[in-house]
């Protein structure tokens, strides 16, 4: 791909606004595949409990297909494990198998007695992500972006506490929810500094468990948005919003939190999107990151990128975390369908 | 014996309690029914079910979200609790009834949504074989045999676990090919059902025991077609 800019200039100028001669294609967040697992030999579940390993999976799909980014962790266990759930890795599992959270230090809010870590940036396996980061900064930061993401206050409750107690708490003991995820925010701007230190160029902050249909945007506004808010405040840019969802419901609140792109996913109607929030904001995503990466055929693919740029997005951004079962030639038809709809003047 | 104008009552307090979440509200018009003699059947069916449709009703027009739902359920089990005794007593029996094994895929940890389809079945008089959350794929089949259940119903909540249900469904048909199989979630449409060779798909836990015993019904009519 020999274009006049690098993938980790077109990123950045991105977010400074800088005129680009293609729009990125990159991601937040997970972006590995089977084929990066193929090419060192490894098994899924040990791809999260080593740095070498998670370092060398999240630049793969970059080495293999010319992805503009790489980014880690891949699970959304890091921040709930450092605060005290455990998590189930599926060691015995041959499939793909998330890591979950097995057990919460608390069912319900009343009782989390919420302990931080003095030294966050040794707790649980952040030093691993950390290290993996700083792998990534030094083999190809100077190619490509180094992205890094956290789960949003209330997403990260949930995986502190049983989600259907948590969700009855948000609408009986608004206070008391309020209050944990303020806390819990000031915990996720300590740990974004320290994957911006370890070498994070941008962060995207995913509050999947708070979107419209889950939460009404009445209680979005009045308990999830604040916490939000105080998060952007405290971290530098680039930093992205990611909701999952038919988002439209929430999108202009989703701008009040102060991000500087917000990244949708399929079931957001990109065009209404930007007629509410004009054409300065910086929307990403919507490309479907299952339905048709995964499972669509090449065809399918290449069409996805055409009319996401012609909804006017600007960076081709999967919607979700790529599915690692995705086949190779849409994986090719992703990058050359990038190249070919995404040229600007 | 209550009249029929104040049975009237007693099924709208039963209904509203659920659908407008009040958990003491439902408690007591439970308490009302069994002390004013009307039929426990009947106001578990047309009282606290019919309020918990309404509440289904009001999450699909995006009135409700999930926080108000899971409190509607509390209100239902808060009247259910008190009712479910008296209908045992009673010996009384809803028309077409089965039992169903119910569990969320090995990979996924949200239960809510089987939570809820599993309080349906239980209203409806069903027998439930709850496996919970994170069920490793061979355990469906192992309870399947266990209990000899009719219907196996499979829920996801994510487009990652969902991926783990093709194998389940091969799996429980090799043991068994007379089991129907309903799969619900998030992630899940009619399309996917189909590729996924499941015999049913509910769009959400108000439609998950219609669908079921249309199940059981095309199970008995084949097994009747093969006599």
């Amino acid at each position: 791909m020999a274009t006049s800019q690098n993938s980790r200039e077109r990123v950045l100028k991105l977010f400074r606004r800088e005129p680009l001669d293609y729009i990125p294609l990159f991601s937040g967040y997970g972006n590995i595949t089977v084929h990066g697992l193929e090419k060192y030999g490894w098994k899924f579940p040990e791809i999260h409990t080593d740095a070498r390993k998670m370092a060398d999976m999240a630049a793969s799909t970059f080495r293999l297909f010319g992805f503009e980014s790489a980014v880690v962790p891949f699970d959304m266990g890091v921040e709930a494990e450092a605060l005290g759930s455990k998590v189930n890795y599926y060691t015995h599992a041959t499939d793909i198998l998330y890591p979950t959270i097995s057990q919460h230090p608390a069912e319900k809010v009343e009782d989390l007695n919420l302990q931080v870590p003095s030294d966050l940036a040794r707790a649980g396996r952040i030093p691993l992500v950390t290290e993996a980061l700083r792998i990534l900064k030094q083999e190809v930061g100077d190619q490509i972006a180094i992205g890094s993401w956290v789960l949003g206050p209330y997403t990260l409750a949930g995986q502190l506490l049983d989600l259907s107690q948590l969700a009855k708490a948000a609408f009986k003991k608004k206070d008391l929810v309020g209050k944990l995820l303020d806390q819990l925010a000031g915990v996720l701007i300590q740990l974004i500094k320290i994957y911006r230190e370890a070498g994070a160029d941008y962060i995207t902050v995913r509050e999947m468990g708070a979107g419209p249909d889950i939460l009404s945007p009445r209680m979005f506004e009045s308990l999830i948005r604040p916490p939000l808010r105080r998060v952007f405040d405290g971290i530098e840019s680039p930093k992205v919003l990611h909701i999952c969802g038919d988002t439209n419901a929430i999108i202009d609140q989703m701008a009040l939190c102060g991000a500087d792109a917000l990244s949708v996913e399929k079931k957001n109607n990109v065009t209404e999107t930007r007629k509410k929030l004009g054409p300065e904001a910086l929307i990403f995503g919507e490309l479907d990151a299952y339905g048709v990466l995964s499972q669509g055929k090449p065809g399918d693919v290449d069409q996805a990128v055409k009319e996401a740029v012609e909804r006017g997005v600007n960076a081709i951004w999967p919607g979700c975390d790529i599915w690692p079962m995705v086949p190779k030639e849409n994986m090719e038809t992703l990058m050359a369908a990038a190249r070919k709809y995404g040229k600007l003047n | 014996m209550a009249t029929e104008e104040r049975t009237k009552e007693i099924l709208k307090g039963l209904h509203e309690a659920v659908a407008q979440f009040e958990e003491e509200e439902a408690a007591k018009w439970s308490k009302i029914a069994l002390e004013e003699g009307v039929d426990p059947f009947i106001a578990t069916m047309e009282g606290l079910a019919e309020g918990m449709m309404e509440a289904g009703d009001k999450y699909n027009k995006k009135e409700y979200f999930v926080p108000e739902l899971l409190m509607c359920a509390d209100a239902l089990y808060a009247g259910l609790d008190l009712l479910k005794p008296a209908i045992e007593a009673s010996g009384r029996k809803s028309e077409v009834k089965g039992s169903i094994v119910l569990g969320v895929v090995e990979g996924d940890v949200h239960d809510i949504g089987k939570n809820l389809v599993k309080l349906m079945f239980e209203v409806a008089g069903w027998t439930v074989y709850d496996l919970g959350k994170d069920v490793p794929l061979d355990k469906f089949v192992e309870e399947q045999i266990r209990t000899e259940s009719n219907v196996v119903g499979i829920s996801a909540l994510m487009t990652t676990s969902m991926l783990n249900m093709p194998e389940v469904i091969k799996r429980l048909r090799a043991k068994n090919p007379k089991v129907r199989i309903m799969i619900g979630g998030a992630p899940v449409n009619p399309e996917v059902a189909e590729k996924y060779g499941a015999d049913g798909y509910a769009k959400d836990a108000g439609t998950a025991v219609d669908e079921a015993i249309k199940l059981l019904k095309m199970l008995k009519e084949e097994e009747l077609s093969k006599k």
